[in-house]
């Protein structure tokens, strides 16, 4: 009775003052699912992200302008779930003195809520959901102008190297497996695609679909066995990966699967164990301290959040690199303001060396026409990887190059 | 009741007009508070306003826990996408919207609202669920986890922008509010509620269970597909996997949170729903919240101490919720990991310290501090009379009535009638049969042989709505009141014809005139027993059917009682009367019926059953167990 | 055999044995309904709780056989304390705020076992060897066998504690009649705490054989305690071992429809079967038929 009113009453005083201007800091958001089921990505961004500002921060900040500002960070879990993204979206950019974000794991959150920062021409660079649709979204919506970057190989690269492995491999018949998110069914949709494109030689025999939280995939892989399956292409996250992983082994159906970057998580190779050895997936990066360029920022990253392996290295490389590039840009664009931001993040000078390449210029005025232009990833960046005994590998030792390698584009 | 300010309104008028000032408030607020994100979360409340005052009509006034309202939600939703996308125009997908959600409900009405309970909650579950994986099937119609983007159609030829939508998104709210409002505290709501309470007693008394159920859930699903339509509109693109069972609990949280059976209550669960989650994650007013809830929760706990009692566990929970949450806040590594624990916390405290809702406490602390004007009652009109001309057939007649349970022959061939006008005692010890018998006759319970015939109509066996039909009504030995609502208004859901002036003159008929605004709850035993036998009265019967009804009566009401059945009999209505005390069978019945062991074993008048061997031994030979205070195995039998 | 037969009976089998698993779940709905008619909707929390309490014992050293027993001690403990916190005071005022206090709790402990834990699955290592057993073509694992021989156990040893002891009698007894069983001496209290008890210890105990075919982590609970409350609500609350029959028809179900209209659409037939069985019999399959008394 009481209680409730005044918790009202604070509550509408508190949300109707407006945030004071602090100063001399660089606000960046970092928004993403930190709790639930896609949680181990968004963590591993978010820390990869927060372990990059805390070495800026370190060094006393950004030089905007000739004044160093340090870097606050304003942390939003939109949970993965579509709606809180889209509010999350609404809050930010309506907050006044955001310069940028970075984040957002899954694809739908993306497609909700991305036209709220472009709306408001805020800057954000999407890392690492990989889905076609929050790229394509815009060059179908014919945008002129779009703040919105993204910082990951996404799935038109991955299904393109996944179809090209299978081939490689010599097989002719496939089974695609998917999950029944927005992820895995524009993975498989890509999949297909790329299957066309590639002159039909691969047969998808069997194509099945699997819903977050199934632990028995018997079914789906019964099909393919009897279809004559040479190999399993799949697009999911980890839990049910594994849980494809293991029942292939009950079954005695030994093929390999090659699938999305997913197949690195950690979640997926702790418990599928020995069933996931061989499991091949494109990758941008790999957690492997023999990699000189990487090994400062995995012992970084280890020694920060007190952990012998990242959850999802993928997701944390390009958290860190992705602040990496933001900070260059703001320093480079001389300002705080969005606007400005996005003209310097396309027309990037100086060379940011990073956990996963030299990124030289990774993004180039947007046109509509061709997405590639907010695209930081190539399929030259890419390489394939390989789960063994616990850690994921490259799958050609020969690639090695791509990832020490000097610059990209 | 402590004294407190006394205000010239009616309540009512009052309430109307600080809704009219809240929904004023509303609409300038975005002048106020500027920014897209203020908007999105009032338009957010809007929504789920409209969406959790179609859920109380199920959760607060059916009392069923109802799990499809999310479901119903999203069909809502995806109807208005789909239509948008065929090109329909604004006011055509709205409706589309709220068919989409309005056919799906009424099929599931058809099966679910025949249970209750834990049953209930999980039909409704179900068919949640297989909502959200047609939805997410379908591909061919909705695109299934890729989602459906629709680009909001201009209103005629203004094009909303986000102010414009959240203006109409509350005018949307208001009109369903007060729409519900209407709905709900119509004869139409009374009934739901009083179906509610004993869904057994306005079955027998011809208000009708199943129809009004239906009526509710599809008003609540109709809502459902309003809020569903508005919120496609608003966010402009749907995936199936938001409409789950995620959504659902935070809707039901919102419902008992604001407090059930109010729209107040519901607005206020989801101003707490839209607004809380995403508040939360502001640092500095998520710890100025947990703070003051803190200090809140812990006054209980300190009163209890004061008055040197140990504080019982409702004073003491909600603090130690609040201190955990708390504690968390402070000291936590990152609080944005515990922000899903901590609102769990928040949720435990004010569900512990508030059982009645927000909008129940402050509605209690209002009626302690305010006084309004009551509402005027209407001068009583009518009175005791046969309702309608006398027809020719026997008023009741059974033939070799039978029924069983287990091998236990409770009722056993009993063939019985009552003549016009004539008033038939029915005694025998307990567990004789007598109330299994009259819930053979008004339909409780399916015979197992014989016949029952009411003013020569035959109802159908087993249904009371259908006895009732027939002109049968009676009372309960077990009380069956309407506890949620006030005598007048137990009267009003009973009336076949008239209003508020007959049903004061049935309460004036039995002596309940100044009662007419208690509730049923806070009515004493006597008075309640009277007013069943008005709310029997007041549907116009055939036959009237007394079970017991000086049961636990003092001296003084029995003497009432005994006049009101007089007066009731002078007025020609036929009565079966089940009773122990003899001295009231006495001298109100023409003829008494002597069951034991499930058998007739004496009809005549009173002087006769006396003397009957049969009847002295059934009773002196069984062991019964009268507690009704007469002492005397002769004062019993008669 | 036809290799399509075979596809079929290897998925009618896996589903029943999945389905043991929710009847196991289950009867945890079962014996926290009996005494005080209330449903605890975050029993899959504390199977989840139950599988991790597990792990971490296992995590010290200690075998299998005693993760389990550790598992079903704090199954126990938090039964009870579910009870003291969530129930009592619902039960007392007769309402139905049990059920969003049960929410309300497992929501909290869904927070507890995120950030104790952290988010993702993890496997339960159990001493079972790792090769799946054949049967004329159909492959079954061990830890599977012990999801069927677990629950059957369990169950069966409660059942014969309700039957056959002091204490076991009392709990039925406050169970028919609360108010009565007082009058003959028996604190109903007690009773129904002791009842949650039991049903933690049959969540936890369910969550240890369960684990190692699942692997642990905090998305389990939200879809064991619906596929659970179906079952116990389809079978009847107060039917006993019938739970078994309605887990594996349900798991059977599940599992041949996926298979042949597609996994998208598994879950869909049992769902309608589900509504149409309740419409037909609302106090459940083998539930006891309710006489409406006045």
């Amino acid at each position: 009775m009481k209680a409730s009113r005044s918790i009202l009453a604070v509550l509408l005083a508190t949300s109707f003052s407006s945030v004071a201007l602090a100063a001399d800091v660089v606000k960046i958001a970092i928004t993403g699912p930190f709790s639930g089921g896609s949680a181990p990505m968004g963590v591993s961004m978010r820390d990869g992200v927060k372990l990059a500002v805390f070495q800026i921060n370190q060094r006393g900040g950004i030089v905007v302008g000739g004044k160093k500002m340090k870097v606050e960070l304003v942390e939003r879990d939109d949970e993965g779930k579509n709606d809180r993204g889209a509010l999350i979206a609404q809050e930010i950019s309506s907050m006044g003195d955001i310069s940028a974000v970075i984040g957002t794991v899954n694809t739908g959150v993306a497609v909700m809520g991305d036209k709220y920062y472009v709306e408001k021409g805020i800057v954000k660079i999407i890392t690492p959901a990989a889905g076609s649709a929050s790229m394509t979204q815009w060059s179908k919506a014919g945008v002129k102008d779009l703040p919105i970057f993204r910082f990951a190989s996404h799935d038109g690269i991955q299904a393109q190297m996944v179809v090209e492995k299978a081939l490689r491999l010599g097989f002719t018949k496939v089974a695609i497996l998917h999950d029944a998110t927005n992820y895995g069914v524009s993975g498989r949709d890509d999949l297909i695609a790329q299957i066309n494109k590639q002159g039909n030689k691969l047969k998808a025999v069997a194509v099945e679909k699997f819903a977050i939280g199934d632990k028995d995939m018997t079914g789906q892989l019964i099909k393919a066995k009897a279809a004559g399956a040479q190999a399993i292409l799949i697009w999911g996250i980890g839990p049910e990966l594994a849980a494809v992983a293991s029942g292939k082994d009950k079954l005695g159906f030994k093929v390999p699967m090659i699938g999305g970057w997913t197949l690195s998580m950690s979640n997926f190779i702790d418990t599928a164990g020995a069933s996931g050895n061989g499991a091949l997936m494109p990758q941008t990066f790999i957690e492997d301290e023999s990699i000189a360029r990487a090994k400062p920022f995995i012992q970084a990253y280890h020694k920060a959040y007190n952990v012998s392996r990242i959850p999802s290295p993928v997701s944390a490389a390009q958290g860190y690199d992705a602040a990496l590039l933001l900070a260059e840009a703001i320093h480079e664009a001389g300002s705080t303001s969005p606007a400005k931001i996005k003209v310097s993040l396309e027309n990037l000078k100086v060379t940011v060396k990073g956990a996963i390449s030299d990124w030289k210029k990774p993004w180039t005025k947007w046109n509509p026409l061709n997405v590639e232009t907010h695209e930081a990833f190539r399929r030259a960046t890419t390489v394939m990887g390989k789960v063994q005994n616990g850690h994921v590998i490259l799958a050609n030792p020969s690639e090695k190059f791509v990832l020490e390698g000097a610059t990209t584009n | 009741m402590s004294a407190g300010v006394t205000i010239a309104l009616r309540e009512n008028t009052a309430e109307r007009l600080v809704r009219l000032a809240l929904f004023l408030g509303l609409a300038i607020l975005p002048a106020l508070w500027q920014g897209q994100y203020a908007l999105g979360l009032l338009t957010l409340m809007a929504v789920y306003g409209v969406l959790l005052i179609g859920l109380d009509a199920t959760v607060g006034y059916l009392g069923q826990v109802n799990l499809a309202q999310a479901a119903l939600f999203g069909l809502g939703a995806y109807g208005t996408a789909l239509a948008v996308q065929a090109g329909a125009s604004f006011p055509i997908a709205m409706l589309a919207g709220i068919v989409a959600a309005l056919l799906p409900g009424a099929a599931l009405a058809l099966p679910a609202l025949r249970l209750e309970g834990p049953q209930f909650a999980l039909s409704t579950l179900s068919f949640a669920t297989l909502s959200v994986i047609f939805l997410n099937e379908s591909e061919s119609i909705t695109h299934g986890a890729l989602g459906i983007s629709i680009i909001r159609p201009s209103l005629f030829t203004v094009t909303l922008d986000a102010r414009g939508f959240y203006w109409l998104c509350l005018v949307v709210l208001f009109l369903a509010w007060w729409a519900s409002e209407i709905l709900l505290k119509s004869r139409f709501g009374l009934s739901i509620e009083a179906l509610r309470d004993s869904p057994t007693a306005t079955d027998a008394l011809g208000i009708g269970t199943l129809r009004h159920k239906a009526l509710a859930f599809a008003w609540g699903s109709a809502l459902a597909g309003l809020a569903g339509a508005l919120h496609a509109l608003n966010f402009g693109y749907l995936q199936p996997a938001a409409f789950g069972y995620d959504l659902m609990v935070m809707l039901l949280l919102g419902v008992v949170f604001g407090g059930r059976r109010s729209q107040w209550g519901a607005f206020a669960g989801a101003a707490v729903v839209a607004m809380l989650p995403n508040l939360l994650s502001n640092r500095t007013l998520f710890l100025s919240l947990v703070t003051c809830g803190f200090i809140l929760t812990l006054l209980p706990a300190i009163r209890a101490l004061i008055s040197r009692r140990l504080p019982s566990f409702r004073d003491a929970a909600p603090a130690g919720a609040m201190s955990l949450a708390l504690a968390l806040a402070l000291l936590a590594h990152n609080v944005e990991d515990w922000r899903k624990g901590i609102f769990a916390l928040f949720l435990f405290a004010a569900v512990v310290g508030l059982p009645d809702g927000l909008a129940g406490a402050v509605a209690a602390a209002l009626h302690r501090l305010l006084r309004f004007t009551p509402d005027p009652l209407p001068q009583a009109a009518g009175g005791i009379t046969m309702s309608e001309a006398i027809s020719r057939a026997l008023p009741l007649r059974t033939v070799q009535l039978s029924k069983s349970f287990g091998g236990v022959r409770a009722v056993d061939n009993v063939s019985l009638e009552i003549g016009q006008g004539e008033t038939l005692g029915l005694i025998g010890p307990n567990g004789s049969g007598k109330t299994t018998f009259v819930n053979l006759v008004s339909g409780l319970y399916a015979p197992d042989g014989g016949s029952v015939e009411i003013a020569g109509n035959r109802p159908l066996p087993g249904k009371l709505m259908s006895a009732f039909s027939a002109g049968a009504a009676r009372t309960f030995q077990n009380l069956q009141p309407f506890s949620g609502l006030t005598a007048l208004e137990s009267i009003l859901v009973c009336q076949r014809t008239g209003g508020k002036r007959e049903a004061m003159g049935w309460l004036r008929a039995v002596g309940l005139e100044a009662n007419a605004r208690d509730r049923c709850s806070d009515m004493s035993y006597g008075d309640l027993r009277f007013l069943e036998i008005a709310r029997a009265l007041a549907t116009g019967p055939r036959v009237l059917m007394l079970d017991e009804p000086a049961a636990g009566m003092s001296k003084q009401d029995i003497v009432r009682l005994v006049d009101l059945i007089a007066s009731i009999k002078r007025a020609g209505i036929p009565i079966l009367l089940i009773e122990h005390h003899q001295d009231v069978v006495a001298e109100l019945c023409d003829r008494v019926a002597v069951m034991d062991g499930g058998r007739v074993i004496a009809l005549g008048t009173s002087a006769e059953i006396r003397r009957d061997p049969k009847v002295i031994e059934a009773y002196l030979g069984a062991d019964d167990e009268e507690t009704d205070g007469s002492t005397e195995r002769e004062a019993q039998i008669c | 055999m036809d290799a399509k037969y075979l596809a079929l009976a290897q998925m009618a089998v896996g589903g029943g044995l999945m389905g043991m698993a929710y009847a196991l779940v289950a009867y945890g709905f079962q014996l926290t309904y009996a005494a005080g008619k209330a449903v605890n909707f975050g029993q899959g929390e504390l199977v989840m709780l139950g599988a991790f309490a597990g792990i971490s014992l296992s995590g010290i050293g200690l075998p299998y056989w005693a993760t389990v027993l550790g598992a079903m001690v704090a199954g126990a403990a938090l039964g009870w304390c579910i009870e003291r916190v969530a129930v009592r005071l619902a039960l007392q005022q007769r309402n139905e705020g049990w059920i969003l206090l049960t929410i309300i709790v497992g929501l909290f402990s869904l927070s507890l076992v995120e950030n104790i834990w952290g988010r993702d699955d993890r496997p339960y290592p159990t001493p079972w060897p790792a090769e799946a057993l054949d049967f004329f073509g159909i492959s079954v694992t061990w830890p599977e066998l012990a999801i069927a021989a677990g629950a059957l156990g369990i169950m069966t040893l409660v059942e014969l504690a309700k039957r056959y002891t002091m204490v076991g009698i009392a709990v039925q007894a406050v169970s028919a009649d609360p108010d009565a069983a007082e009058l003959c001496g028996i604190r109903s209290r007690s009773a129904i705490s002791l009842s949650w008890m039991v049903s933690g210890v049959a969540a936890a105990f369910a969550g240890t054989v369960i684990g190692p075919v699942t692997t642990v982590g905090p998305t389990m609970a939200a879809a064991l305690t619906l596929k659970a409350f179906s079952v116990a609500v389809v079978a009847g609350l107060d039917s006993g071992f019938g739970l078994v029959l309605a887990g594996i028809a349900l798991g059977v179900a599940e599992n041949l429809s996926g298979y042949v209209l597609g996994s998208g659409w598994r879950e869909a037939p049992g769902l309608i079967l589900l509504i149409l069985a309740l419409s037909l019999r609302p106090q459940g399959v083998f539930g006891k038929k309710i006489i409406r008394k006045v």
